[in-house]
């Protein structure tokens, strides 16, 4: 039986039902409530979950149940380190358990956050401290009740042992916890000052790596459940289509299940209601594969279907930049519609009377995530009973409701598990692969894993919008920037998603352009709602910034250019924040900017922010090919406020990197009639081990003691946003070309 | 149906195939379970399918089930007890996994290239996998000492 303790709301969330999960452990537990996404966004405040879970165990165990999903990012290992600074214990002794999500209001157990916005430790870094500190002098005050002695001055703790001076006496936290989960919490306590940080900066071996080299590590592909089938999806080709009549199942085959839109799922031109794949369900993946490759569904196509080109969408959004009208004008344009982001001065007006002026355009293409996990969704379903659910998702919570959407069962027939991830890089914070899961499971009614074979996941991504920008800026003859104006044309992700946006449109569209630290005199930054392409877009590792920052910091290098100034030089004497300085020296100093480089090798340099965090990079490109740019060396510089985990930072910071390389270099999705063109990597290509940089990753140290109305920036997305302006503008450097559209090589291609 | 002995990690193993033309790939992970191999295109490019047949590394989606039968298959889950394999030691001492997907690839890419003599940077040299996390750097870290 539990031990539970109902914690002051102030800091933790009230009466905990039924325990879930840790049965048979008794000690202390401690409910920790994480925010959700939509609340470190801005959004209400959804005080009912209990998410996150400590349990000091009479066994002297520590169970840290945790519900953010781990996709590559090892934050679960990060917020242990943070929990135990205050706890007081070494972090190698915490068991990490993965949480479940949970409808129930307070929830039993350490249920799901959303895993997204890089912001698994900067949302939740107070919180684990807190509760640490909490369960610390609770298990504290249990010791001085035991041993009769209140004076706290004359105990002290060191790894989980209460030690207790003048008696020489010692208590392990196990020996007094199930006395401490009788007490009533402190509403605070002391936290550890940072001056004297045993584990916060430092980092630790990450306990789910060993898992990782033996082939034990179970990702959502690996979920095998007895007597289970297997199904393979297969969407119509053409975007916005629907099934126009039910093929018989095949020879051999368990069954064929046309799969909706779901009520809520629609993206663009794929409309919630839809009938807009077919499942083929089989007894191993490969005879389902063969089952739905043999399969020829007759679709009916949208009437626009033969309009739906690439060339066609770059050309209306070029229609759009120029006709789209103000949002709130009562007639719009088809094409899109206008709004201010950010203005001050008269911009326009500035720019005509510059000496120096540029007006250049930028073009960005529709980009897949590629996760290496393709998406996979794995369900028990028992008529009446019970829909269990094992997904690799990053938000486990939205998967729970579609769920019971779907079944209309209660959230007390449904599990939902989530597994190790993949990859996630965003696609997987989508649920249309488990609300098409759960349609094969209803129809099958026997376990059933759902997989969508690589083509399918490369054809049917969420993708980065595809984005035209015009930047036009005026410089006086002294090489201040007078005039700004910066317009870009993309679509609203949040939009797509029933989202109404705000006076200044979507905020993820303009991040990377908007609130820009360098000294314009004058700015005018807007922002059109591309509204003529059906494509579905979504979140892409770091979103908005990632496409913003390539503009932005490329045409700065052109100004800087056009002034005949030093792109670090001139990007230091147009910022002022001493943050932003920082980083940017510590970039340039690291990447030995000054130091003459060989004949046919330079440097570029870019900087930007997303997530609270500053990162400078410095891309050393030492040759060129007509087919690839060899990368030599990326110098990284990152300013996240409190850095946790240098050695987790590094591996981040070199992954967001290398998910940037790709991107730039080759990433892109077209379609020809609504049909993707671009269906596996053999098309797409990824850098291998020998074309890999050597990645250099500077972390600006914490300050002295950390505030907590400062914002802890994040880590996850950030090596991505300034890769691609840094390497452009060595590009620049080394052969006097401006790359203005991405990638650099649309038609590379990948074989063994 | 056809009726087939795989010869995997040192024991032997009796499938039944509707298609001998089945990838080894899903004849592992679907058929025995053993689900550390991991599809990642199939199409012989990325590497995260890699096995050793014979003790050369081979993508387990580009070799026919049928094929396999009669040859020594070894898959992550055989390439040692207790993660003790070299690379294993290795890979762990040097943190190198972030998602994991590709580290099973790599691993038997690793141990094929040591099996067949190289050492140090020389095995990350015979490495053609792809990894898409950023762990290139670590891998040519960890190799250096096998």
């Amino acid at each position: 039986m539990n031990d539970i303790v109902n914690l002051p709301r102030r800091q933790f969330l009230g009466t905990v039902g039924a325990a879930g999960g840790l049965s048979g452990l008794s000690g202390l537990t401690l409910g920790l409530f994480l925010p959700d996404r939509a609340e470190a966004a801005g959004g209400p405040a959804t005080a009912t979950a209990v998410n996150s879970w400590l349990t000091v165990g009479s066994d002297d165990s520590i169970t840290l149940t945790i519900g953010s999903s781990d996709m590559g990012q090892g934050s679960f290992q990060t917020l242990a380190q943070v929990l135990c600074e205050d706890l007081m214990v070494e972090p190698t002794r915490v068991v990490l358990v993965q949480g479940g999500p949970t409808m129930v209001t307070p929830a039993p157990i350490g249920s799901a956050i959303g895993t997204g916005g890089s912001g698994v430790i900067r949302n939740n870094y107070w919180k684990m401290r807190d509760a640490g500190a909490i369960a610390r002098e609770m298990l504290v005050s249990a010791a001085m009740a035991r041993l009769g002695d209140s004076s706290r001055g004359n105990y002290s703790v060191s790894n989980g042992v209460i030690s207790h001076a003048p008696s020489s006496t010692k208590l392990s936290y196990g020996a007094v916890a199930a006395a401490a989960a009788l007490l009533t919490p402190p509403a605070s306590a002391p936290l550890v000052p940072d001056s004297q940080f045993r584990y916060i900066g430092k980092t630790f071996p990450r306990a789910d790596i060993p898992a990782k080299v033996d082939g034990s590590a179970v990702y959502g592909l690996d979920v095998r459940l007895p007597h289970m089938v297997y199904a393979i999806i297969k969407h119509a080709p053409t975007v916005g289509s629907t099934l126009a009549a039910t093929p018989a199942t095949p020879a051999g085959m368990v069954a064929v299940v046309p799969i909706k839109i779901w009520t809520g799922l629609g993206r663009g031109g794929e409309l919630a209601g839809n009938v807009n794949a077919v499942a083929v369900v089989g007894s191993n993946t490969w005879d389902a594969w063969q089952g739905a490759r043999r399969l020829s569904p007759k679709w009916t196509l949208p009437a626009n279907a033969a309009s739906l080109n690439s060339a066609k969408f770059f050309a209306d959004a070029q229609a759009a930049l120029t006709q789209a009208l103000p949002y709130t004008a009562p007639n719009p344009s088809p094409l899109g519609a206008l709004y201010t982001v950010d203005s001050s001065g008269d911009a326009v007006g500035l720019l005509k009377q510059a000496a120096i002026k540029l007006d250049v355009s930028y073009t960005l293409p529709y980009v897949a995530h590629a996760q290496f996990e393709v998406l996979n969704c794995t369900v028990d379903y028992v008529a009446g009973v019970k829909c269990e659910v094992w997904a690799p998702t990053q938000v486990a919570k939205s998967a729970l409701t579609i769920v019971m959407a779907i079944t209309g069962m209660t959230a007390a027939q449904v599990q939902v598990h989530t597994t190790l991830l993949g990859g996630g890089l965003g696609r997987k914070l989508e649920v249309d692969f488990i609300s098409q899961a759960v349609q094969v499971g209803m129809a099958v009614g026997r376990p059933v894993k759902l997989m969508w074979p690589r083509e399918e996941d490369f054809a049917h991504d969420q993708y980065r919008p595809m984005a035209l920008m015009h930047v036009r800026a005026g410089m006086s003859k002294s090489g201040t920037i007078d005039a700004w104006v910066y317009r870009s044309v993309s679509q609203s992700i949040g939009a797509q998603r029933g989202g109404v946006l705000p006076p200044k449109g979507d905020g993820q569209a303009s991040e990377g352009a908007n609130d820009l630290p360098y000294s314009f005199g004058s700015r005018l930054v807007d922002w059109v709602k591309f509204n003529a392409s059906p494509i579905p877009v979504g979140y892409w590792r770091s979103v908005g910034a990632s496409m913003n920052t390539f503009v932005v910091e490329s045409v700065i290098d052109e100004l800087a250019a056009a002034y005949g100034q030093d792109p670090y030089q001139f990007r230091r004497t147009r910022l002022t924040d001493p943050r932003w300085l920082a980083v940017l020296d510590a970039a340039a100093s690291a990447a030995g900017w000054n130091n003459a480089l060989p004949a046919g090798s330079a440097r570029g340099i870019a900087i930007g922010t997303a997530f609270n965090t500053i990162v400078a990079q410095v891309v050393e490109i030492s040759g060129v090919t007509s087919s690839s740019i060899r990368i030599a060396k990326v110098t990284v510089a990152v300013d996240c406020y409190l850095p946790v985990s240098p050695g987790g930072i590094e591996q981040q910071i070199t992954g967001g990197v290398v998910h940037a390389i790709n991107a730039t270099l080759y990433g892109r999705q077209t379609f020809t009639n609504g049909a993707a063109d671009i269906q596996n990597f053999n098309r797409s290509r990824m850098i291998r081990m020998n074309e890999m940089p050597a990645v250099k990753v500077v972390i600006l140290p914490a300050p002295a003691t950390a505030s907590r109305t400062a914002a802890i920036g994040g880590i996850g997305e950030l090596g991505v946003p300034t890769f691609a302006p840094a390497l452009a503008n060595a590009y620049f450097k080394l052969k006097g070309v401006r790359q203005r559209s991405l990638p650099f090589f649309p038609n590379a291609t990948m074989s063994d | 149906m056809p009726q087939l002995t795989l010869n995997v990690n040192g024991g032997s193993h009796a499938i039944t195939v509707n298609d001998t033309g089945m990838p080894l790939l899903w004849a592992l992970r679907d058929l025995l379970g053993l689900t550390g191999t991991k599809y990642g295109c199939g199409i012989e490019v990325c590497g995260a399918c890699t096995v050793l047949v014979n003790g050369e590394p081979q993508k387990s989606c580009d070799m026919d089930v049928g094929s396999a039968v009669g040859k020594a298959i070894t898959t992550i889950e055989g390439l040692s007890a207790n993660r003790s394999h070299p690379a294993q030691v290795a890979w762990i001492a040097h943190q190198v996994p972030q998602c994991g997907w590709c580290q099973s690839g790599m691993l038997m890419a690793a141990a094929g290239a040591m099996k067949a003599g190289h050492h140090g940077a020389a095995i990350a040299n015979e490495i053609n996998n792809v990894c898409v996390c950023g762990t290139y750097p670590r891998i040519k870290q960890a190799v250096v000492g096998l």
